[in-house]
């Protein structure tokens, strides 16, 4: 019966959201994604050599999400009214509620963040050296007694606390991406069930994957003890564990969303084409299957593999590789579904945007970097062996 | 291996916080109910009837818009689809004039988040206050029927609003009054008086999308289903 039909005038519309967007789709999906990675190991390891970890896996996020408004503004057409946002509240759309989730979240990340740090951070203030002056003003020049210990497991409530509200509001943030998507009722591929739970499934693998390659990064590119290398061998190792099972799951969620799509009628079945065979074809099982699937799968699957920095180093990048392109796959081909007529929407090629994504990630690991220098990521034994052991001096064991 | 032990009050803390959730997620789903019940007292509601066999696909509304609206070149508030349809010799043309359905549920107006796209109590027709909207794109994406843009002048976004500044002097919607065929009714489906209202009475009609439950008030009379909606079938045909 199509064959029949000629379309001799019709509106093509386009697909009126891009690139960047998807990047923030995706940058706020690691960021949750990667607290709530390091958040549950520690609870779920409870020992000591995972906080640094918990550390990075704090004010990391913080730092993305700090950074990832800007996606946001630049995409806006009026940039200079983004603020309304905060005031002008509509209660009945995700958006005005995603605002604050994710303000809130970032707060919560640096409270959680600042207790953390903060009895290392007291430490450091009541030692000579050249940035005791900083330490001082970040702990409000209020020096309590005792080590690092002890001011840790004074404060345990207040860390805990924040770290229950952080950890929650990291959960809110990836459903409300989901929620996001799924709130477009005439976009056949985003109205899906399944929509928060890919968002999980692409949080937890691109936040394993983010918290191995930062540990591997700051490694190489910072001095780290001989201790907390020791320390996190065995931590990344496990780490790729969860990889490998994310990876998993993010497998087995996209199989249950094309499997739903195939039962939502044409508009569905279509929706799946463009994943298969259509527009978004080559992304699909190149970036999204092959290199952010099926490579750091078989990269992740044996214990040897997982310890080794450069291959684990490889399937992360190819994990978050995937993970993002499944994000822009998704949130890009959703658009390219005609509403009112019979060829694809059409959506220009956006390098720009694309290098913009990758240069604030670039930008977002030096700053890393920066406050890792700064900051007490590590635990006080193997900062104060690394820096005695600089100077040709015995580590003290009353740290 | 240094084991920590669990903070006492975290079960009681989680306890309490998911009592709260719950009462505010109630709270906003009572609010929710009572929202669509708002918006169906408005004292008026404006609507439109397309009889498509008197439209002859001249393209007069769409100018007429355009001239009446300042749309810029390039975007459309209204158009008309046009498209043949069997072999030859028996071959029809059919015609399906587009612009905003004002839904009485509208996608665009429940994802804006900043209100700026609202709905006129007294009528029902959904307005964007370009003072507010800040050029998200949401509505845009959101709207199943493309009847949305983003106005390259003012930045914001754009639809149709039945003419607004017109029909609240008692006018008619320009594409109405340069409807050649006059194939386009216009008037308030609340009066059981209007010649809208009593067109609709005698006559079934049909509404773009119906499956989304967005409650178009723009109805046509003899629309081709093949016109109606996206061709998803050819682009799977094609495929296959």
């Amino acid at each position: 019966m199509n064959e029949s039909v000629q379309y001799i005038y019709w509106i093509e519309h386009g697909a009126a959201l891009g690139y960047l967007i998807a990047w923030y789709l995706w940058l706020i999906s690691l960021a949750e994604g990667t607290h709530i990675v390091a958040h549950l190991s520690w609870l779920y390891y409870r020992t000591e050599d995972y906080r640094p970890l918990e550390k990075v896996g704090t004010f990391q996020p913080f730092i993305i999400l700090a950074l990832v408004p800007l996606f946001l503004v630049v995409d806006l057409a009026h940039p200079e009214r983004f603020y309304t946002m905060f005031y002008r509240w509509h209660w009945t759309s995700p958006v005005a509620y995603g605002v604050y989730i994710i303000t809130l979240c970032m707060i919560s990340y640096a409270i959680h963040a600042y207790y953390l740090f903060r009895p290392e951070l007291m430490y450091r203030a009541s030692r000579e050296g050249p940035l005791q002056g900083i330490y001082r003003a970040v702990v409000f020049n209020r020096i309590e007694s005792g080590d690092v210990r002890e001011i840790r497991k004074r404060q345990e409530g207040r860390e805990r606390f924040w770290a229950g509200v952080s950890l929650f509001f990291s959960f809110m943030g990836l459903i409300y991406l989901g929620i996001l998507l799924s709130s477009f009722k005439g976009r056949v591929m985003w109205h899906s069930s399944v929509m928060v739970f890919i968002f999980f499934s692409l949080g937890a693998c691109s936040g394993s994957a983010f918290l191995i390659l930062l540990t591997h990064l700051k490694n190489a590119l910072a001095h780290t003890s001989a201790k907390a290398l020791a320390e996190q061998r065995r931590y990344l190792a496990e780490f790729g564990i969860i990889l490998k099972y994310s990876l998993v799951a993010q497998a087995g969620v996209f199989f249950i969303y094309f499997v739903l799509l195939q039962y939502t009628g044409i508009g569905g079945r279509l929706a799946s084409e463009v994943f298969f065979s259509g527009p978004r074809a080559f992304q699909f099982w190149f970036f999204q299957v092959a290199v952010g699937l099926i490579l750091p799968f078989a990269l992740m699957l044996f214990r040897k593999m997982r310890e080794n920095v450069v291959v684990s180093s490889i399937a992360s990048i190819a994990a978050m590789l995937g993970t993002l392109y499944g994000c822009v796959n998704i949130f890009i081909g959703g658009q390219l579904l005609p509403m009112t007529h019979f060829r694809w929407e059409h959506l220009e090629s956006e390098p720009g945007k694309m290098a913009f994504g990758f240069i604030t990630m670039a930008v977002m690991f030096v700053l890393f970097l920066v406050t890792y220098k700064i900051l007490p990521y590590e635990n006080i034994g193997s900062q104060e062996e690394a820096s005695l052991v600089t100077h040709n001096i015995l580590p003290s064991e009353n740290i | 291996m240094e084991k920590t032990q669990k903070s006492l009050n975290r079960r009681e803390f989680f306890r309490k916080f998911g009592a709260q959730v719950t009462g505010a997620g109630a709270g906003i789903l009572l609010l929710q109910e009572s929202i669509p019940a708002l918006a169906a007292s408005s004292p008026r509601k404006y609507g439109m009837v397309i009889d498509t066999n008197r439209c002859i696909a001249c393209h007069g509304c769409t100018i007429a818009c355009t001239s009446e609206n300042n749309v810029p070149d390039g975007h459309y508030r209204s158009w008309v689809k046009i498209m043949s349809k069997g072999k030859y010799p028996n071959v029809s043309s059919h015609f399906l004039p587009r612009l905003c359905n004002n839904c009485e549920d509208a996608p665009c107006l429940n994802l804006c988040p900043t209100g700026a796209t609202y709905r006129t109590h007294e009528d029902g027709v959904v307005h964007v206050n370009r003072e507010i909207c800040v050029g998200c794109r949401i509505c845009v994406v959101a709207c199943p029927y493309g009847s949305r843009f983003i106005n390259p002048i003012t930045n914001t976004a754009d639809k149709c609003d039945f003419c607004y500044h017109r029909i609240t002097k008692g006018l008619k919607p320009a594409c109405v009054d340069a409807c050649t065929g006059k194939a386009r009714i216009f008037g308030d489906l609340n009066d059981p008086d209007s010649e809208i209202s009593q067109y609709l009475d005698n006559r079934s009609t049909q509404r773009l999308r119906a499956d989304l439950d967005t409650r178009p008030k723009v109805h046509y009379v003899n629309a081709d289903e093949n016109i109606m909606g996206p061709d998803y079938g050819r682009l799977l045909g094609r495929r296959s």
